[in-house]
């Protein structure tokens, strides 16, 4: 779901004539609006998944993200937060069968941004980079897996059903393994996630039981790490509809051995809200907005950093709180990110992203 | 009767407040003569001023004839504006003295080079420019500057200068109104003897009855034109 | 009614004086608004271009081969900071280069400024390299990699090596010296919007002095009306100076879109000012005027106090004018340089309209003729009523004059500098390994090159001047060019002996640069001694020669002279191939040397890529200075018209009194136009000599160096003209004003009208 501010990135692309006022609404569905006339695709009820193709990128789809969170712990037991995205931005639509520009002419059809992030001991470091696609820097491949932006990385590993990440950035950097196992959960109607109450949405799959296994280095410190990831993929050709504030977003993992994804869009008069029910044993239930109460627990302006979530149908009563400290991401479109505890009629951890709180 | 030195026939201005139209003259005609006074009165607002400045063509009649110094002015005539305005500019720049109740001379000259430049447009000689200053009494302030002397000083500066230029006809709006009644007295008496001994033709505009018996003429304007 | 009511209530009768009134300040304020701006942008701007010139490193391949697209991957992908150059000729000429904004994200210095190719590129010659590729398919191009300078040799993957990157030589203090002047103008443009306000709020006094009169005379204490006056300029500052700060904002903003435009056939370049900055500035800086200006008025008494008469108010300022302009010549100091010419402009400001008002009121006493006479005495009052306006046009118009001379000037320096530096079309770098001899003996072969072209070798090194019995020795850099030749003998020499190329061409002699001369005290026809290694010579001095913003001291011999012990540091070709392509003259030279590859350099790439990026600079800079002209004329206008309409019932009596509308119209404009001509007049020797403080005072102390000045007269017609024009606007309105038969006497001296 998330990351609708990526349509910003699009404005401040250098020089490049992405007319603004495609920013912060719905976009226009299947219309061509560039001079190729090719149509930018939008996901609708009934579309379907189809694997591994999904695993790779969609050139005639407007915005789509790999989406990595991970709730770790050193070999002390000390809790670390992980983060990782890579965010594609397309400038033209391209039919996925069609050749890509020529590298030569130093396309700018799309635009790539990679976001990393660790959250350790209340302190939490981010990185980010940027790239124009189709020059080979930057780009993503569906089998095997990779998904890369310079020497950031998320490959498959060879014969193996692991995959390796290894970001550097300044003076932090890790590497790590994740074993992949379950399957891919699909949200909303088989993959089709409605992102408003007006059949606006995004195709939207995870990978929620992740292990992960590597090695985190933060200045001269190095900690050998392990625990749970959520993996998320997510494409669409629409941004915020306009009215849309901002996004919660929360992927957990309960130490029952059930998860659940919930968000709400937030709006003057509410907005919308769903979210995924993956009980330990069973198929996946999507939650509809009458089956989730999500509820602010701070007081004041910024960050809510606590929060009450229901889903009564299935005995849940949590409460979700970051931990201390200040995890936003400062790049060009600030927004928080950070790992989460989980209490109440159940404990867990998890993740917690809110964007649109006034920055 | 003898020899019209001016004579106005049907004259007829109004001027709009709002969108109403207000009759300032309506049908309004008068004669003067070589030597003869003439008194307007009335109140304020009943165009004397309006008289006077169409009378010395600063303004223009919406109908009728100005005959005046063997020129005439006719409001209806084909006749370029442009070309009655030098008509009418040659007539006041030698024939017609106009004195108004302040303000006739320029602040930045002397009294004596007012009346030198006043003569001079005239075509007069500036020669007797001191001699005029000295007949008014106000000889020795020649070389002060008009700030520098009292008002009535000013006024009799202005009639030096409007006789300097030997006028044939003088138009005098109110040349006393902002003096004391001593003052004006003085003034006003020099201005009818003047007049006498040069012969030429006043229309005085006044809101003094007593001045107006001293006239040889006097019309009576009214009170403020009805709408 | 209460006072307050009172007072105000004659804005309530005329509105007209109140909106002329708010409009000033609001255009006082939107020109130091829009000043501030433009001059923040050509900060910003001169920093970029400083920034992308600046010597940077590259990523070549070890094979010689250019890099691709593909080498650009592969080094990204392995993590180092490497940004695309993509260098292409327009086909009308000029040069674009294409940058990657995303790559060069990480070009970002420490302190979070962006690199010059971050963020949004705003014009030419910077593009995307999309838009540059587009270009290179037709015409030529050359692609380069940058890489950041945290990377040193050992972080690059085998197959590339580091290599030096510039686009032109660094300008050094010559950018330091252009900001400084820089801010010496924003301090004049804020003079003369205080100069503004002041004559605004006079206004406001002088239209009300009868309201005042009649306060006065009911028993409110003067002390009274003036602190009600001041809090009420203070509120009407507070209503207008916001919307001024927005239109200067706009203003200067819209320089670079639509009023961009227009200026473009002007300046024939489009002009860039982004936005940003900030409102505090202009804000505080406005109020802050606007109360110095009022409360000016508190502090003038005590002034009068102290100087007595008004003629010795007189004597004391020529004083200061006089001590002003001696110790500009004299002081060593920046700070009192700076006093010295704030001294100066006091002065002049003070005396300029008392000169024009005494010279007239002279003249008139010796015209026959009464209506010149007239003419002169009104002249004299206006000069004296419209003193503050009169002065912010003469500042106005002298800072307008100094700075098109100022900024005329850094662009031929900098076209000279640049040409001086990059003499020849091409640089070829003589290889470490190889024989220069050998070289220039094949290059002295080729028919085809000496019929067209030009060429020479350049050797550089260190060497010493020793010092007297106190004194250090001074080392020194060692240029030694050979043979002497039309790529150098073209040089402008400050002072030189008699066939200085000659002389040098035949190792009789040395020249030295400008600071090495300054620093030393060293004549043209002296003697100095310069060791090299162990070896001394003594060699007379044949010329000094400019060598802007640089500040190391710099010898120029012939290679001759030069002993086999001296330490080549770097050896270099410059060549000018004439009918010649550069490529037939590097093929015979790899062959000559037997290399594979040769580094050359193509200066005239580098001269026009230089000028283009400093362009914009220069640009901001006239901009800034044409807004300034254009609102104090607006200024004098408005004060102008305000004023004349109070003396319109003077205008008319020349009406009455038989002068018809035509020939008191011509008087009206003789008027205004000796008004408007005789300021322009005294901005002229003030220019002249403001343009001199800044090239050869301010310029000399601050950096120990000084520009070429140049006059400019054909810009001086050019302002007269704009007087002219001037005066004859205000005698259109007031023309205008004389068809009216309303106008009454009352009028004149409700504004002092009836001043002589």
């Amino acid at each position: 779901m998330r990351r609708w501010i990526f349509i910003w990135f699009a404005v401040v692309l250098a020089g490049c004539s992405e007319p603004q006022e495609e920013s912060g609404f719905a976009g226009l569905a299947g219309i061509a609006d560039n001079e190729s006339g090719v149509p930018f695709l939008q996901p609708g009820p009934g579309e379907r998944l189809s694997f591994p193709e999904d695993y790779g990128p969609h050139p005639q789809h407007r915005i789509e993200w790999w989406y990595l969170t991970a709730n770790l712990k050193t070999e002390d037991g000390e809790p670390l937060g992980l983060q990782w995205t890579q965010f594609r931005q397309a400038i033209e639509p391209r039919p996925a069968d069609a050749e890509p520009p020529d590298a030569n002419n130093w396309p700018l059809e799309a635009a790539w941004m990679a976001h990393a992030a660790v959250s350790f001991d209340t302190r939490h470091y981010f990185a980010e980079k940027l790239a124009r696609g189709d020059v080979g820097h930057a780009g993503a491949r569906a089998e095997p897996i990779a998904v890369w932006l310079d020497d950031w990385q998320l490959e498959a590993e060879p014969g193996q059903s692991s995959w390796r990440l290894q970001v550097a950035a300044d003076n932090w950097s890790y590497d790590l393994t994740l074993s992949i196992t379950g399957k891919p959960v699909a949200h909303g109607d088989q993959g089709f996630s409605a992102k408003s109450a007006d059949g606006e949405g995004s195709m939207y799959f995870s990978l929620v039981d992740l292990q992960i296994d590597g090695r985190v280095t933060l200045g001269d410190q190095t900690l050998d790490v392990s625990g749970k990831g959520w993996f998320d993929r997510e494409w669409s050709s629409q941004f915020l509809k306009s009215g849309q504030q901002g996004w919660d977003w929360f992927a957990l993992h309960l130490d029952s051995g059930d998860k659940l994804m919930a968000f709400q869009l937030r709006e003057e008069d509410g907005g919308f809200r769903a979210g995924t029910w993956i009980p330990a044993d069973g198929e996946p239930i999507a939650l509809g907005a009458d089956q989730l109460n999500l509820t602010s627990l701070t007081q004041g302006d910024g960050y809510p950093r606590a929060w009450r979530l229901e889903v009564p149908d299935f005995g849940l009563n949590l409460e979700v709180a970051a931990p201390a400290g200040d995890y936003r991401n400062t790049g060009l479109y600030p927004y928080w990110e950070s790992p989460v505890s989980v209490s109440g009629s159940h404990d867990g951890v998890g993740y917690m992203e809110l964007t649109g709180y006034g920055e | 009767m003898v020899d019209s030195l001016l004579s106005a026939r049907g004259l007829n201005k109004q001027f709009r407040s709002g969108d109403e139209p207000v009759p300032v003259l309506t049908d309004f005609s008068l004669q003067l003569g070589a030597g003869e006074s003439l008194a307007l009165t009335g109140r304020s607002g009943s165009g004397k001023s309006t008289l006077l400045n169409i009378l010395c063509g600063l303004e223009k009649p919406d109908s009728g004839t100005v005959q005046v110094l063997g020129e005439t002015f006719d409001a209806r005539s084909t006749e370029a504006a442009s070309k009655a305005d030098a008509r009418w500019g040659g007539l006041r720049r030698q024939q017609i003295g106009v004195v108004f109740q302040e303000a006739n001379l320029m602040p930045a000259l002397s009294l004596l080079d007012n009346v030198r430049f006043r003569a001079r447009l005239a075509g007069q000689s500036e020669d007797d420019c001191r001699d005029w200053l000295e007949r008014l009494g106000i000889g020795e302030l020649a070389d002060r500057f008009p700030d520098q002397v009292s008002g009535g000083q000013r006024q009799r500066a202005s009639l030096a200068m409007v006789f300097a230029m030997k006028p044939a006809l003088i138009l005098a709006d109110e040349p006393t109104g902002s003096l004391d009644r001593h003052t004006a007295e003085a003034v006003i008496g020099q201005l009818f003897e003047l007049q006498a001994r040069h012969d030429c033709g006043l229309i005085l505009a006044t809101h003094d009855p007593e001045l107006a018996t001293r006239c040889s003429q006097h019309l009576d304007l009214g009170h403020l034109p009805q709408t | 009614m209460t006072l307050p009511a009172a007072l105000f209530s004659h804005y309530r009768r005329h509105p007209l004086q109140l909106l002329a009134l708010a409009a000033m300040i609001v255009l006082a304020t939107m020109l130091w608004t829009g000043v501030h701006h433009l001059t923040s942008q050509a900060r910003a701007s001169l920093d970029q271009s400083e920034s992308a010139v600046a010597e940077r490193q590259q990523v070549a391949r070890t094979d010689g081969s250019p890099v691709t697209v593909d080498d650009f991957v592969e080094l990204r992908r392995a993590g180092l900071c490497v940004m695309p150059w993509l260098e292409v000729s327009e086909p009308e000429g000029g040069r674009v280069v294409g940058v990657d904004p995303l790559a060069a994200g990480c070009f970002q210095t420490p302190g979070g400024q962006e690199s010059p190719w971050g963020g949004e590129l705003n014009g030419r010659p910077f593009v995307d390299i999309s838009e540059a590729a587009e270009l290179a398919r037709e015409q030529g191009s050359e692609l380069s990699l940058l890489v950041s300078d945290d990377h040193s040799k050992g972080d690059l993957p085998p197959g590339y090596q580091l290599v030096p990157f510039s686009v032109g030589p660094a300008t050094g203090e010559l950018g330091d010296s252009f900001l400084l002047n820089l801010d010496a103008l924003g301090i004049l443009v804020l003079l003369i919007t205080a100069l503004l306000v002041r004559s605004v709020y006079l206004l406001g006094l002088a239209q009300r002095r009868d309201s005042f009169a009649l306060l006065h005379r009911f028993g409110v204490p003067h002390g009274r009306v003036n602190r009600l006056l001041v809090v009420e300029i203070l509120l009407l500052a507070a209503v207008c100076v916001l919307p001024g700060i927005w239109l200067g904002r706009w203003l200067a903003a819209g320089l670079g879109s639509g009023f961009g435009q227009a200026l473009e056939g002007l300046f024939d370049q489009p002009l860039y000012a982004g936005q940003g900055g900030s409102w505090l500035v202009p804000l505080v800086t406005m109020m802050a005027v606007i109360l110095v200006a009022c409360l000016a008025d508190f502090l003038r008494p005590i002034f009068r106090g102290l100087m007595g008469g008004n003629r010795r108010y007189g004597c004391l300022v020529l004083l200061v004018l006089i001590a002003g302009l001696a110790l500009t010549v004299w002081v060593t100091d920046l700070l009192w340089l700076f006093i010295a010419v704030a001294m100066v402009f006091v002065a002049a400001g003070i005396l300029a309209p008392r000169l024009i008002a005494s010279l007239a009121d002279w003249r008139s006493g010796h015209d026959r003729d009464l209506q010149a006479r007239w003419r002169h005495r009104e002249l004299a009052v206006l000069a004296r009523r419209l003193a503050l306006p009169l002065v912010a046009l003469q500042f106005a118009m002298a800072m307008v004059l100094a700075v098109q001379a100022l900024v005329t000037t850094f662009e031929s320096t900098f076209d000279r500098w640049l040409a001086q530096r990059l003499e020849a079309d091409y640089y070829v770098e003589v290889p470490e390994s190889a024989d220069a001899a050998l070289a220039l003996d094949w290059l002295a072969e080729q028919p085809g090159l000496s019929a067209s072209g030009l060429w020479h070798r350049v050797i550089r090194g260190r060497a010493t001047l020793p010092g007297g019995e106190d004194e250090e020795e001074t080392r020194v850099d060692v240029f030694a060019i050979g043979p002497v030749g039309p790529l150098v003998t073209g040089w402008e020499l400050f002072e030189s002996a008699p066939q200085p190329w000659q002389r040098l061409q035949q190792g009789q002699g040395v020249m030295v640069n400008e600071q090495l001369a300054r620093r030393q005290d060293i004549a043209v026809g002296q003697t100095v001694t310069v060791l090299f290694g162990s070896q001394s010579f003594e060699l007379p001095v044949l010329a000094i020669y400019p060598d802007y913003g640089r500040p190391a001291g710099e010898i120029l011999i012939h290679p001759s002279v030069l002993p086999a012990e001296f330490e080549t540091g770097f050896q270099s070709l410059s060549v000018s191939p004439g009918n010649l392509s550069i490529e037939a003259v590097t093929d015979g030279l790899k062959g000559v040397w037997q290399v594979e590859a040769l580094t050359v350099r193509d200066n005239r790439a580098i001269e026009e890529l230089a000028s283009a990026i400093f362009d914009q600079t220069f640009l901001l800079t006239r901009a800034m200075t044409t807004l300034t002209l254009i609102l104090a004329a607006i200024a004098l206008l408005m004060m102008g018209w305000v004023f004349f309409s109070t003396r319109a019932w003077y205008f008319r009596l020349l009406v009455v009194w038989g002068l018809s509308r035509r020939q008191a119209t011509a008087q009206l404009v003789r008027l205004s136009v000796s008004l408007s001509g005789a300021i322009a007049l005294l901005a002229l020797p003030l220019g002249v000599w403001l343009t001199w403080v800044l090239v050869h005072r301010i310029n000399p102390i601050a950096f120990g160096w000084s520009l070429p000045m140049a006059v400019y007269p054909r810009f001086w017609l050019e302002l007269g003209v704009l007087s002219m024009l001037i005066g004859l606007s205000i005698a259109f309105l007031m023309s205008r004003q004389l068809k009216s038969p309303t106008v009454a006497p009352v009028n004149a001296n409700a504004l002092a009208g009836g001043e002589r």
